[in-house]
C-alpha cells in the first residue's frame, strides 16, 4: 500500500493523508458544533447568522478598498481603515450636527441619502489626495517606503479623528426606521435590511465598473503591467487615482452605514475594523474582488456565530477564532480562497 | 521630565523632609508633636488622586488640632507618584523616621505592595484610603500586608456583592445577565459579583473585550435570555457603547455597573436617554454627602475646594482612626498597631470601623450607590 512506501515520496503521501484527516476532523467538528447549536435554539442560530452577515457586508465594503489598491499598485494601504473611521465621524456630524436630524422620518431619509452621496464623494477625494501626496512619488521606491508611509498616513487620519470626535466613543441616534421584521422568533431590524439594500447595489455597480467599462479595462491593464499600459496610451496616474477614488467611496458608504446602524463613532474604529477587513481581503485572496466579498461575508458569519450562539466561545475569543481559521486556511491555501498564485513582476 | 530625574527628586525631597522632621522632633523632645506620614502620588500624571486625598487628611488634622490637644499631630508628605518603583525608594526613608507612628496610604495598590517590605521591617502601621487590590488583605496571597496594613475602602470582594445587591434592588424576580470586559479590573469584579448571583437569578454571562465596536451579538444574547437586569463590569467608554446598543436593541430593564463606569463623561458619551437610570456603585462615598454643613464650610475654607474629589471620605476616616488612637494616649508604633488592630472606630457617616485580622473592615466598607438622573450622576446612599 502506498502508505507504507518509504523515502521522500512516502512522506509526501503520508503528509497528504494526514492533512486530509485533519481537514475532515475540523470540518466534522464545526458541523457538529453548528448542529447542536441549531437544535438547541434555531431562532438564536438564525439571529446570529443575520448579525454576522450584516457585519460581513460592512467588512466587504472596506475590504474592497484594500484589495482594489493592492491589486493595482501592490500597496497595503493601512490608512484605509482610518478613512472609514473618518467617514463615520463625517456622517455623524453631517446628519446630527449640520442637519439636526435625530429621528426617523421622510426628511431625515432625504438627509441620509444626501449624506451617502456626500460622504462617498468626500472619502473618494480624501483618498485621491492621499494617493497624490503620499504614495505617488514613492511608486518606484522600494516596497517598504510606501508601506511605512501608509502607516504614517493612518496615524495622521487617526489623530484628525481624535481631534474631531474626541478621545472617547460617541453615540448617536439613527435616522433609519427603528422597527424590525419578526417571524417565528427571528427578527431582522430594518437597519440591517437597509445596509443590505445599500451595499449590494454598490457592490454590483463596482463589479460592473471594473469588468465592463473602459475605465475598468484600464484598471485591469494597469494592474497587469504599468509600463505596457502606459505604452498603450492609458493614463496610468489617472487610472490609479480612479482606483483610490473607488475604494474611498466604498469606505465612505461603509462609514455612514456603520454610524447609522451601530449608532457610535470612535477615533480607533479604523484600526479594529480595518484589520478585520484587511484580513477578509487576505482570506479571499488579496487583489481579487469577489474573494474580498466572500472573505468578508465568511469572517462576518464566523464572528456572528461564535459571538452569538448559545454554546460557543463567546466574543472574548472572536479574534482568536477568526485568525486561527485564517492561519489554517493560509497554511493549506496560501493564495486565499479565490486568489491565484502570481509570479513576482520584474 | 526625565523619569530618572523625577525619581531621584522624589527621593531627595523625601530625604529632605525627613531630615527636617527629625530636626523638629528633637527640638520638641517633650513629645508634644507626633507625626503621621501621608503617602500618595502628589506629582506626576496621577497627582490628582493624591491631592484630593490630601485634603481629607488635612481637614481631619485641622479638626483635631483645633481642639487644642496635649499632643499636636503633623503630616509628613511622601510622594510616590503612584509608581511602585518610586514607592520602593521613598518607603525606607519614612520607615526609618521614628517620629512617624502611622501612615495614611499609600493611595495605590501597586505602590502599597512595593512599600510593604520597608514598613513591615519598621513595624509602621498603615491605613490606606484607596488601595483596593484584593490580594493586599488576602491571607493566601504571597505578598499581603499582614499585620501592619489596614484599609478603610471596600475592595472588589465587597463591591461585587454590593453591585449585585443594588442592581437587583426592588426587582421582584431578577434575571441577571453579567457581562465583563476581560480586563484585570472588570473580570475580577465580575468574579466577585458572580458569587452573589444565585442560580435562580442567573440567566447568562458573557465577556466582551475592551474597545469593542460592535455589541449587537451580546445584545441579541441578552434579549434571548430574557434578562431584566444587566450588570456590566468594565470602564465608562465601553459601558456607554454597550448601554446605547442595549437600549437601541429594545432592552428596557435595569443596567448597572461598578466604579469603572462612575465617570462624569459616561452619561454624555452614552447619550442622555440611553444612560438614564443606570445604577452605579463605587467604593467611595462623596464627602459632601456625609459631612455636616458646618464641616463642609470649614473644609472649603481650609482647602479652597467646593466639591471634594474622590476618596476624601475614606482618607478622612483613615486619618481619624489614627487620631482617635493618639487621643487615647498612643505615642509609639507598637502602641498604634495594637490600638488599630483591637480598637473600634466611627466613620464620618456613623458607620463602624473595626478591622478583621487581615486588615479589611469587618462587614465591608461602605459602597456608595449612584444613579444617572437627567444626565447627571446622583448619589443615593450606601448600597
Amino acid at each position: 500500500m502506498s502508505l507504507f512506501i518509504g523515502g521522500y515520496q512516502g512522506r509526501q503521501i503520508r503528509r497528504r493523508y494526514l492533512e486530509r484527516i485533519l481537514i475532515s476532523v475540523a470540518t466534522f467538528g464545526i458541523l457538529y458544533w453548528l448542529g447542536i447549536n441549531f437544535i438547541k435554539s434555531p431562532s438564536q442560530f438564525f439571529q446570529a447568522s443575520i448579525i454576522g452577515l450584516s457585519n460581513g457586508v460592512l467588512y466587504a465594503l472596506i475590504a474592497l478598498g484594500y484589495t482594489l489598491v493592492y491589486g493595482i499598485i501592490e500597496l497595503i494601504n493601512f490608512a484605509h481603515g482610518d478613512l472609514f473611521m473618518l467617514s463615520a465621524v463625517f456622517s455623524a456630524n453631517f446628519i446630527t450636527i449640520w442637519f439636526h436630524k435625530e429621528s426617523s422620518g421622510p426628511a431625515a431619509w432625504g438627509v441620509f441619502f444626501m449624506c451617502l452621496v456626500s460622504v462617498m464623494l468626500a472619502a473618494a477625494s480624501v483618498n485621491i489626495g492621499i494617493e497624490r501626496f503620499a504614495y505617488r512619488r514613492l511608486r518606484r521606491a522600494p516596497k517598504l517606503a510606501p508601506l511605512i508611509t501608509a502607516v504614517g498616513v493612518s496615524f495622521v487620519l487617526q489623530f484628525i479623528g481624535l481631534r474631531w470626535n474626541g478621545s472617547g466613543p460617541k453615540t448617536w441616534n439613527s435616522v433609519l426606521p427603528a422597527g424590525k421584521l419578526s417571524f417565528s422568533g427571528i427578527s431582522i431590524p430594518y437597519t440591517t435590511m437597509i445596509s443590505f439594500a445599500v451595499t449590494i447595489p454598490l457592490l454590483l455597480l463596482m463589479s460592473w465598473i471594473v469588468t465592463r467599462t473602459r475605465q475598468g479595462k484600464a484598471m485591469r491593464a494597469t494592474a497587469q503591467d504599468q509600463d505596457a499600459a502606459r505604452l498603450m496610451g492609458i493614463n496610468v496616474d489617472r487610472t490609479i487615482s480612479f482606483t483610490f477614488a473607488l475604494g474611498g467611496a466604498l469606505a465612505g458608504a461603509a462609514g455612514l452605514l456603520f454610524q447609522q446602524t451601530r449608532g457610535l463613532t470612535s477615533y480607533n474604529l479604523g484600526y479594529q475594523l480595518g484589520l478585520i477587513a484587511f484580513t477578509s481581503a487576505v482570506m479571499g485572496g488579496i487583489g481579487n474582488l469577489q474573494g474580498a466579498v466572500l472573505g468578508a461575508l465568511l469572517i462576518g458569519l464566523i464572528q456572528g456565530l461564535n459571538d452569538g450562539l448559545p454554546i460557543g466561545l463567546g466574543q472574548q475569543w472572536s479574534q482568536t477564532v477568526v485568525f486561527s481559521i485564517l492561519i489554517l486556511l493560509m497554511a493549506f491555501k496560501p493564495t486565499g480562497l479565490l486568489g491565484k498564485a502570481v509570479t513576482e513582476k520584474v | 521630565m526625565n523619569k530618572k530625574i523625577q525619581r531621584s527628586l522624589a527621593v531627595v525631597s523625601a530625604a529632605a523632609l525627613l531630615f527636617g522632621v527629625s530636626a523638629v522632633t528633637s527640638a520638641t523632645a517633650a513629645g508634644k508633636t507626633i507625626y503621621l506620614a501621608f503617602q500618595a502620588p502628589l506629582t506626576g500624571p496621577n497627582a490628582l488622586t493624591g491631592q484630593d486625598e490630601l485634603t481629607g487628611a488635612k481637614f481631619a488634622l485641622s479638626e483635631y488640632n483645633a481642639t487644642n490637644p496635649a499632643v499636636k499631630v503633623e503630616l509628613v508628605l511622601a510622594d510616590d507618584q503612584g509608581d511602585p518603583t518610586v514607592a520602593a525608594s521613598v518607603a525606607p526613608g519614612i520607615a526609618s523616621n521614628k517620629g512617624i507612628i502611622g501612615l495614611i496610604g499609600p493611595a495605590y495598590s501597586g505602590a502599597t505592595q512595593a512599600s510593604l517590605p520597608a514598613y513591615k521591617a519598621g513595624g509602621l502601621p498603615m491605613i490606606s484610603p484607596s488601595a483596593t487590590r484584593v490580594s493586599l488583605t488576602d491571607k493566601k496571597a504571597p505578598v499581603n500586608g499582614f499585620p501592619i496594613f489596614k484599609r478603610v475602602v471596600a475592595n472588589d470582594k465587597f463591591q461585587g456583592p454590593a453591585l449585585v445587591r443594588y442592581a437587583t434592588k426592588g426587582i421582584t424576580a431578577p434575571k441577571v445577565y453579567l457581562v465583563d470586559d476581560v480586563s484585570a479590573y472588570g473580570a475580577g469584579l465580575a468574579d466577585y459579583a458572580k458569587k452573589t448571583i444565585t442560580a435562580a437569578m442567573n440567566v447568562g454571562k458573557d465577556s466582551v473585550p475592551v474597545n469593542t465596536s460592535d455589541y449587537t451579538s451580546v445584545v441579541a444574547k441578552v434579549k434571548a435570555s430574557g434578562a431584566n437586569v444587566v450588570i456590566y463590569c468594565g470602564y465608562a467608554p465601553d459601558a456607554a457603547k454597550f448601554v446605547k446598543a442595549l437600549r437601541d436593541g429594545g432592552y428596557t430593564g435595569i443596567f448597572a455597573s461598578g466604579d469603572g463606569t462612575l465617570k462624569a463623561d459616561y452619561p454624555v458619551n452614552a447619550g442622555k436617554a440611553a444612560a438614564e437610570g443606570t445604577r452605579l456603585t463605587a467604593a467611595d462615598v462623596p464627602f459632601e454627602n456625609v459631612a455636616t454643613d458646618a464641616q463642609m464650610v470649614a473644609y472649603t475654607k481650609l482647602t479652597g475646594i467646593k466639591v471634594p474629589g474622590t476618596y476624601v471620605t475614606s482618607t478622612y476616616n483613615a486619618t481619624n482612626v489614627f487620631l482617635s488612637c493618639i487621643k487615647q494616649g498612643v505615642v509609639s508604633r507598637p502602641g498604634m498597631q495594637n490600638c488599630i488592630t483591637n480598637g473600634q472606630f466611627k466613620g464620618i457617616a456613623g458607620d463602624t470601623i473595626k478591622f478583621d485580622r487581615y486588615g479589611d473592615i469587618i462587614g465591608g466598607a461602605a459602597v456608595g450607590a449612584f444613579v444617572i438622573k437627567d444626565g447627571k450622576i446622583v448619589y443615593l446612599g450606601v448600597a
